[in-house]
């Protein structure tokens, strides 16, 4: 074999090879960087280059060079003219490969200051059907190098190459394709996922900016008069700048916008510099291509939407598209959020009349309420000051005046009772609930034998505060009483809300109408007349509500009434407390379910409990507790034997529900303290430890 | 003498007023609701000169009822047309007492500013 024929079956299994690795590139860079690396390797040859013939045919821009001078080539910009005298121009022009085997010689060559040492040039056309999208450069340092056999062999690897490319901007497109259909997925779902207006428009521009690798979006939506439309989100700090100067404009104005809302159609600038509608915004200086899609629903335009690009021709038909149908699903999601944010408004103006309603309606009792409580006063202290003024004064009407007069401040004192239990600070507790519904009867001076008490042993505690729940409770059984009850079942245990204890109090009193129900919440409305504040119910409502818990009533006129009570429970384990320094106790109180509590408390301790009621005969002791609601015998006959005994300075008071007038008297009495039942091992440790 | 009708549910008012009223020198009948005062009335046939009714108190059927006043106001009025009735009540509101002229009252008297009660029960029977 020759060795022009071996050379040229080295070159031919070269241009092979080299046609095999380039058609397995898909990405385009990699792939024109790779073929001028493989030709070079392959063949030996000095330089390779890739030209692509730009969008308007006029020039080949080099798209890959070999080595250093390819780089700086690229670097520059490089660029030769479709057609112009230099072997890449003349090779795409004429669809032919070309060799210049002298190229100092030839007069088509360009002479290249970065390719000093090229001495044998061929330029090959890219061909793909009927069109040519480039050219390939292949340059040796060697005179005469290529031969026109070679030319062939070469060609068929620039055909593969050109095949190649094509390819790879099939899968470029493909990729790229479902990488928008991907985020007018996203667009779609998210978009319509979100009801708040404020929340969707910033979340959209957002996605849309981050999906599709774009430099802003905004979104704008009409104004009320359709005059202008407002923008309502923008990306970025260009949009918070546009948002912050309450950027706006004018429909059918030059703007993009304007124009796109007025004809409700898209709108599409693809080198924005040059076009004359984009209105040049000056936080956006890098845009060079700009859509404008309308937000239309139901053939009404609600406003649209802005896509800017920092390339030239950034959009393809694809993505306006995709942009559209976004454009589509952003206006239902428009639409559903503003019919959500008038449904809002539409529940709150509800919900103001309501609360407004509420407030008139106990403002309207109130001041019922205290034209009653006040009159009797004023009118009888006027007749008074005309009896004495006259010298007529008679005793017997004196005495009636001034009861009507002591009662009517008593009625105005119970409303401030109830209102300073409302303000009082609350000590949330595990409270023994048996106890504390017992000191509720008690004060109340409720018949025990009307009331039947269950209480479920796995509801036996809730949280509250022992002197507040007393009063609520007690308000809530004296209603009973008062509306006529012979008999009040009271039932404790778990809710169907996990953690929380239901009470309900039962009566079979005279129940209230439909009418009544929905004012017995407000504040000083009452059925039973002069004598009641109709603050009894408001205030059981605000002691549970400050233990988290709620309320229901249910009530029908003759049929009874049943007020539910929900607060959160608590399952206390019976710890052993500690001791103190006291040893023995004496503890003065009713068998009931606090003192056995206190009594099993106490018998992991050291501390010696003796129950006792006998007056008479008081065991000796470090400590002495008397409950201040005790049944079983009269308080007054149980301060007057210990006193007799000398044993008040020892006795300690305690209760479910303190109060502080009850304390002074007490106090006063020469009894040491008075102080709130422990119900816990913990709190009964500290008590120990305390006294 | 004058003999005044007064009606109102509240126990401290009824018998404060009726001391005020008593001690100018009216004759007074109380009832404490809508059918009391009716009853009362009938019953007192052509010797109540003047009634004082709260506007709101238990109604006809005995259940606490806002403006249950109007009620027995009618039916006085129904008795006895030209009687005079003075509306007591402690709202200060124009409505109701526009409502209540409307039936036929003499006088809206707001509850806390009584005083001037006895004068003005006597002012309209003057007028009467």
């Amino acid at each position: 074999m020759t060795n022009d024929i071996q050379r040229h079956v080295t070159l031919l299994k070269a241009a092979a090879r080299a046609a095999k690795n380039i058609t397995t590139i898909l990405d385009p860079y990699e792939l024109f960087q790779r073929t001028v690396d493989i030709i070079c390797d392959e063949f030996g040859f000095y330089y390779a280059g890739v030209f692509l013939v730009d969008e308007a045919g006029e020039y080949a821009v080099l798209k890959a060079g070999r080595g250093e001078p390819g780089k700086a080539m690229l670097k520059e910009g490089h660029k030769l003219a479709v057609g112009g005298n230099s072997m890449i121009g003349a090779s795409i022009a004429n669809r032919q490969g070309r060799i210049a085997l002298d190229v100092g010689e030839e007069a088509v060559f360009f002479e290249n200051p970065h390719l000093p040492k090229t001495r044998s040039e061929m330029a090959l056309p890219l061909i793909v059907g009927e069109e040519v999208i480039g050219a390939l450069t292949v340059q040796s340092s060697e005179e005469a190098a290529f031969h026109d056999a070679d030319v062939a062999a070469l060609q068929t690897m620039a055909d593969q190459l050109a095949i190649a490319i094509q390819n790879s901007n099939l899968h470029r497109q493909a990729e790229r394709r479902s990488k928008l259909l991907k985020a007018a997925n996203r667009v779609g779902k998210e978009v319509t996922s979100i009801l708040d207006l404020e929340t969707l428009l910033a979340q959209t521009v957002n996605i849309i900016c981050e999906a599709y690798g774009l430099y802003y979006a905004g979104i704008f939506l009409l104004d009320a008069e359709g005059e202008y439309a407002v923008l309502r989100s923008g990306y970025g700090k260009a949009g918070k700048a546009m948002l912050s100067e309450g950027h706006k404009l004018k429909v059918g104005s030059e703007s993009m916008i304007g124009a796109c809302i007025a004809k409700g159609e898209a709108r599409i600038a693809l080198d924005v510099g040059e076009e004359r509608v984009h209105f040049k915004n000056p936080h956006l200086p890098h845009t060079r291509s700009e859509m404008a899609l309308p937000l239309i629903y139901a053939g009404k335009a609600l406003g649209a939407v802005t896509i800017q690009s920092s390339e030239e021709n950034a959009f393809s038909e694809d993505d306006i598209t995709m942009l559209l149908t976004m454009a589509e699903h952003l206006a239902v999601a428009v639409n559903n959020a503003g019919l959500i944010e008038e449904l809002k408004e539409a529940h709150n103006e509800i919900l103001r009349n309501k609360v407004f309603e509420a407030l008139t309606t106990a403002s309207t009792e109130a001041i019922h309420w205290i034209g009653n409580k006040t009159l009797p006063i004023s009118v009888t202290v006027a007749r008074l000051r005309e009896e004495i003024a006259d010298g007529k004064v008679d005793l017997e009407s004196l005495k009636e005046d001034l009861d009507l007069i002591t009662e009517s401040a008593v009625q105005i004192i119970q409303v401030k009772e109830q209102l300073i239990g409302a303000v009082r600070e609350t000590r949330p507790r595990p409270v023994l609930l048996a106890d504390v519904t017992q000191t509720a009867l008690a004060l109340r001076k409720i018949p025990e034998k009307i009331v039947k008490i269950k209480i479920d042993p796995n509801s036996r505690y809730v949280i509250a505060d022992s002197t507040q729940l007393a009063r609520a409770l007690g308000n809530l059984l004296q209603n009973s009483v008062e509306a006529g009850a012979k008999s009040i079942r009271f039932t404790a245990g778990p809710s169907e809300e996990r953690g929380f204890v239901e009470i309900t109090i039962e009566d079979d009193g005279e129940g209230v109408s439909d009418d009544v129900m929905q004012k017995v919440w407000s504040p000083f409305f009452t059925t039973r007349g002069g004598a009641h504040h109709g603050l009894g119910l408001p205030a059981a409502l605000h002691v549970v509500s400050q233990s988290q818990g709620r309320m229901a009533l249910v009530s029908r006129a003759g049929e009874g009434t049943t007020v539910a009570m929900y607060l959160p429970g608590k399952n206390v384990t019976m710890e052993i407390p500690q001791s103190g320094s006291v040893e023995t106790i004496l503890l003065i109180d009713d068998l009931d379910e606090w003192a056995d509590l206190f009594s099993d408390l106490l018998k992991g301790t050291k501390v010696k409990l003796i129950r006792s009621a006998d007056l008479k005969n008081l065991p000796p002791a470090d400590l002495i507790l008397l409950d201040e609601h005790i049944n079983s015998l009269p308080m007054l006959e149980i301060l007057d034997a210990l006193s007799q005994a000398d044993l008040n300075a020892k006795t300690v008071v305690v209760t479910a529900a303190i109060n502080p007038e009850r304390v002074t008297q007490f106090l006063r009495g020469g009894i040491k303290d008075v102080t709130l039942k422990p119900y816990t091992g913990k709190e009964v440790g500290e008590f120990l430890m305390y006294k | 003498m004058t003999t005044v009708l007064l009606v109102d549910d509240e126990k401290l008012v009824q018998r404060s007023l009726e001391k005020t009223l008593l001690r100018a020198g009216f004759e007074v009948i109380t009832a404490a609701d809508c059918k009391g005062g009716s009853e009362s009335f009938r019953q007192n046939a052509g010797t109540v000169d003047i009634v004082v009714l709260d506007l709101n108190m238990p109604g006809f059927d005995g259940v606490p009822k806002s403006g249950a006043g109007l009620d027995l106001l009618e039916d006085l009025k129904k008795q006895q047309p030209n009687l005079p009735v003075v509306i007591l009540t402690a709202y200060d509101e124009v409505n109701k007492a526009k409502d209540a002229a409307a039936r036929g009252s003499s006088a809206f008297f707001v509850k806390g500013r009584e005083q001037g009660l006895v004068e003005l029960i006597q002012k309209i029977l003057k007028e009467t």
